[in-house]
């Protein structure tokens, strides 16, 4: 057996300490009193003679728990004969990691980049190997160490120089956290798969990067960087440095319209080391460089940001977008916006009365909806002369039915739900509750006027159900106060798939869901109207129609901001039919229902198609690539990391690769787990022996 | 003159053991007189298998009468009551003045057998006077440290017996040991020839110790000591090395028992031989008692000693006064 750290054996040394302590006797530290001292000399400490040993397995175990500590930090392992090549040029393995961020489509920067990497390969060893990977957001491998090791010599480095003259900078952000975490574990995953004749090279990691402030390191911050990998940081330096970014501010989906010939809000950043403050911001078409109108001047000290209110886009001009001047790097000046279109979500309540009559629920129903600058909610009564059709149905999510349908309208509002929209029956009296069995395919439920004294409330609810879901916090679920003096009684037990998300007080249902294929059937016991309830009069109303506009899937919270490489998930409608998606550079992707979409490469607009329906979403560049302003390499909190692996001897190789040998022997075997594991045992048992040797002496 | 005898050892009466009350029994007792009483009830329950019966000659003692005694000591009061004749004897003899001294220092409050030595002397002292008192002898009681702190005269009044149980019965707090002055006011206080029984450790400096019992014993005092120790002063059976403090003048001490048991056993042994040597000198009886030992045995003592004082005074000068 041999040992990694055997210094740590003189660790059981310590054994003479519990040998020593029994052989000494046990003194305590309490004074006894005894009545008196006159017959009494004070007497020395004095030390047993071996014979009087006591406590045999107590010491025992106390000797054991130390050795067995002392061997496990000493790390043991069963050596193996394994023959170390002892060529002192074994190679190093340096792994070459250059920055393809937006960042790096500065000026004459990605030409540095691509002839630092030259330099460092010109440098590399005959028996190093060599992988090369690019990063933005994502890590790309270019070149593995096994098609370094597979190629000759002479076609290393062109192979190399081939693969990254085929890579340019993307637009995606820079995630340089994350890149060096890959290339420690590809080193790693590169060690693990290594003969033992390959072990003991240094390893390195170089960075070629323009290191911009906006790069995100936080991956690396909690990151426990690994005993002898070396980072060289390969800084790219950008000709010139001003350099000011632009973003927009993001805007409240549900707040209120702006005023009129107000535009969006962009924030101007200006890096660190620009040598300018002064920058115009306006709208332009297209590529072309001539503001539309008048520009904003913005003043910017460096380090600094500002905002800026722009005027509206102006109308009639195709492929309008943001466009920022001043600044000596064109890559991050240009926003684009797509303006919030209102969308107009129809709601259909069938029912013959009228709007303006203050006894019935749809004069309720069309003030509870309010409009925002990105929806509005149309309430379109349909009385009995005019029935639904299934074209009306086409955009809509949710129907409201307060009357016996006519016509085709059940064949009608069953397909709608089977598509996924979702049906409200309010039962105005017990003879709606037809509407019930006509969507049902026949299951009728039972119905009567129930007799209600005084009055009734909702007793139980459910407030798991989306419907109810915003009142669950309970300074909003009391429901008390919403009374109800006229309902229908049902008798839903004929309805396998009815379930009741709120009860009257006297366990009657009082909403009840019914799933209809996709979509579903809600079923209210009682109007909202002031003759059934007080409901429609409570706070709770709107509230509850919202949800239930949520719920049926009408409206949604739109992404207001998205950045090259976020995923988007893209409203497919009902139906699930794909989504084809125009990029701003005229490809088109198409992707599944519920599928998201993460091809968001290119800043620009995008164009999503949904049947006949299309619309329209940006996508900027990260903020982060703006702020380009180097980070000193020091900063870079990379612990442990030497700036630059030195440089071995041959007799420092030929013992480093010793070593290396050892602890992955060791670590294979791992007898240290073992050994900690009996000390543990040998612990609980040193207790337990003590505590039964002291007991009787305590009582 | 009495002989010292160290009665520590083999017991100094041959009562039957079965016959004896544990000392660990008779502690849990709470009350010191109920303590005394059932000591006493035992002693005269044994007393009649007892060998040592008839050898008081001074408690009062109902016999039946045969012809041919002294209708002198008829009990008239009696034989008018019962119809019966007894004889009583030497009533008129008998009024003995006891005087218990009980050492209440702190070397006294010390014990490994479940109670303190304080307590076992109390207890003795209570049993003594509780017997005594039902002879219908005069007891009195001074407790003393380094000084004195309770006094009672002797006395056989009703109520007397009480007043000593209570001052028995208050708790030991006193400081160090030192016989000079209770044996010295004593000797003042007590001008009546009596009895003097002083129940202490004796763990004191002896220098004085002869002096004072010889004011005692000039005084025609009778002297009976009773010397007591816990077992583990007389063994020094300590369970572990540690450091001991002395209660008595809170000295420090790190003593290894096993190393310090040789010299202490003959210091205390030459101690006790000091005590013995002065005490044979002076005619004083000497009973070393470790606190386990029953207590009847110490009435059992008591009564030889007196009646081999009686004994040796009959031989000696005659008949007592």
């Amino acid at each position: 057996m041999s040992f990694l750290a055997p210094l740590f054996l003189l660790g059981g040394a310590a054994i003479a300490a519990p040998i020593l302590f029994h052989l000494i006797r046990r003194t305590s530290k309490e004074k006894q009193p005894f009545s008196s001292l006159m017959f009494l000399q004070p007497s020395p400490p004095r030390v047993t003679k071996r014979s009087r040993l006591e406590n045999l397995l107590l010491l025992l175990l106390r000797c054991a728990v130390l050795a067995l500590l002392a061997l496990g930090f000493a790390r043991p392992f069963i050596p193996k004969p394994v023959e170390v090549s002892n060529d002192p040029n074994a190679g190093r393995k340096i792994v070459v990691m250059v920055d393809a961020s937006a960042s790096m489509k500065r000026e004459g920067i990605w030409g540095q980049a691509r002839e630092r990497v030259g330099d460092v390969l010109a440098g590399v060893g005959r028996a190093d190997r060599v992988a090369l990977y690019v990063f933005d957001r994502t890590v790309r491998r270019l070149v593995s160490f096994e098609q370094w090791s597979q190629r000759s010599e002479g076609q290393r480095i062109s192979l190399a120089e081939e693969q990254l003259a085929g890579v340019s900078p993307s637009w995606a952000g820079t995630r340089l956290g994350n890149a060096l975490i890959s290339a420690v574990e590809a080193l790693e995953e590169a060690d693990s798969e290594d003969s033992a004749a390959q072990w003991g090279g240094a390893r390195e990691i170089v960075l070629v990067s323009d290191l911009q402030d906006g790069a995100d390191l936080d991956a690396i911050q909690a990151y426990e960087w690994p005993e002898g990998v070396g980072l060289r940081v390969e800084p790219i330096k950008a000709a010139k440095s001003t350099n000011a970014g632009l973003q927009l501010v993001a805007e409240r989906s549900d707040g209120p319209r702006s005023q009129e010939g107000q535009g969006p809000r962009v924030r101007i950043s200006n890096a660190a080391d620009s040598q300018r403050e002064q920058f115009q911001v306006g709208w332009v078409s297209g590529d072309s460089s001539d503001f539309l109108g008048s520009a904003a001047d913005a003043y910017v000290p460096p380090g600094q940001s500002r905002v800026v209110q722009l005027p509206k886009a102006p109308s009639g001009v195709k492929d309008a977008r943001i466009r920022l001047t001043g600044d000596d790097e064109t890559f991050d000046n240009t926003v684009w916006r797509v303006e919030p279109k209102a969308q107009t979500v129809p709601v259909f309540y069938l029912g013959s009365e009228s709007e303006t009559d203050l006894e019935q629920p749809l004069f309720y129903l069309k003030r509870a909806f309010q409009e925002s600058k990105l929806e509005k909610i149309e309430v379109v009564a349909r009385p009995a002369e005019t029935p639904v059709a299934e074209v009306d149905l086409e955009r809509s999510r949710l129907v409201v039915a307060a009357r016996a349908l006519v016509g085709g309208e059940a064949a009608t509002l069953k397909a709608f739900a089977q598509r996924g929209g979702t049906v409200l029956v309010l039962l105005k009296s017990a003879d709606d509750a037809a509407v019930i069995g006509a969507l049902t395919g026949g299951a009728f439920p039972k119905t009567e006027e129930a007799k209600v004294s005084q009055y009734a409330m909702l007793g139980e609810i459910d407030f798991e159900h989306p419907l109810f879901a915003p009142f669950a916090d309970p300074r909003f679920s009391d429901f008390t106060k919403i009374r109800f003096w006229k309902r229908r009684k049902l008798d839903f037990e004929a309805l396998a798939d009815a379930r009741v998300i709120a009860r009257f007080d006297d366990d009657d249902p009082a909403v009840t869901e019914i799933s209809l294929g996709q979509g579903m059937l809600l079923v209210l016991s009682a109007g909202w109207h002031p003759a059934d309830s007080v409901l429609a009069r409570s706070s709770k109303f709107v509230p509850l129609m919202y949800a239930l506009l949520e719920n049926s899937g009408a409206i949604r919270a739109q992404v207001s901001q998205v950045s090259v490489g976020d995923e988007i998930a893209i409203d497919a409608g009902p139906g699930g039919k794909p989504v084809r998606i125009v990029k701003p550079d005229g490809a088109t992707v198409e992707v599944g229902a519920g599928v998201k979409f993460a091809d968001t490469d290119q800043p620009g607009v995008y164009t999503t198609m949904v049947g006949e329906a299309t619309r329209q979403f940006a996508v900027n560049l990260a903020p982060g690539e703006s702020r380009t302003a180097a980070i000193d390499v020091e900063d870079l909190p990379v612990r442990g990391a030497s700036v630059s692996a030195p440089e071995l001897t041959p007799e420092q190789s030929e013992a480093r690769k010793r070593l290396l040998l050892k602890s992955q022997l060791e670590s294979q075997q791992k007898l240290w787990r073992w050994l900690v594991i009996a000390a543990l045992l040998a612990l609980i048992a040193e207790s337990f022996v003590a505590g039964r040797l002291t007991r009787p002496a305590a009582g | 003159m009495a002989a010292t005898k160290d009665t520590s050892e083999a017991p100094a009466a041959k009562a039957p053991a079965g016959s004896l009350i544990d000392p660990q029994a008779l502690m849990a007792i709470k009350n010191l007189e109920m303590r005394a009483q059932i000591v006493v009830q035992g002693f005269w329950n044994g007393i009649h298998r007892s060998p040592y019966h008839g050898f008081s000659v001074e408690f009062t003692e109902y016999r039946q009468y045969v012809p041919g005694d002294d209708t002198r000591y008829l009990d008239w009061k009696l034989y008018a009551r019962s119809d019966r004749a007894y004889i009583k004897k030497f009533e008129d003899e008998t009024n003995l003045r006891c005087h218990l001294i009980v050492d209440n220092s702190k070397s006294m409050d010390f014990g490994t057998v479940g109670y303190t030595k304080a307590e076992y002397a109390n207890t003795l002292a209570a049993t003594l006077a509780q017997f005594l008192f039902q002879q219908g002898d005069g007891v009195g009681a001074l407790t003393f440290d380094d000084q004195i702190r309770e006094y009672l005269p002797a006395r056989n009044r009703t109520g007397h017996l009480r007043h000593l149980m209570l001052a028995l019965e208050r708790p030991a707090g006193g400081s160090e040991t030192n016989l000079r002055l209770p044996l010295q006011r004593i000797a003042q206080i007590v001008r009546k020839r009596g009895m003097m029984v002083i129940i202490s450790d004796l763990l004191a400096p002896l220098e004085d110790l002869e002096r004072d019992l010889i004011a005692l014993t000039a005084c025609g005092h009778e002297v009976m000591i009773f010397q007591i120790y816990d077992p583990v002063e007389m063994t020094l059976n300590l369970e572990h090395s540690s450091i001991y403090l002395d209660v008595e003048t809170d000295q420090e001490l790190y003593i290894d028992p096993d190393f310090a048991r040789k010299s202490y056993l003959k210091k205390f042994a030459e101690h006790n031989e000091a005590v013995a040597a002065i005490c044979n000198k002076l005619g004083v009886g000497l009973h070393l008692y470790q606190s386990e030992r029953p207590l009847e045995l110490a009435l059992f003592d008591f009564m030889r000693d007196r009646a081999e004082r009686v004994k040796k005074a009959k031989g000696g000068s005659g008949t007592r006064k």
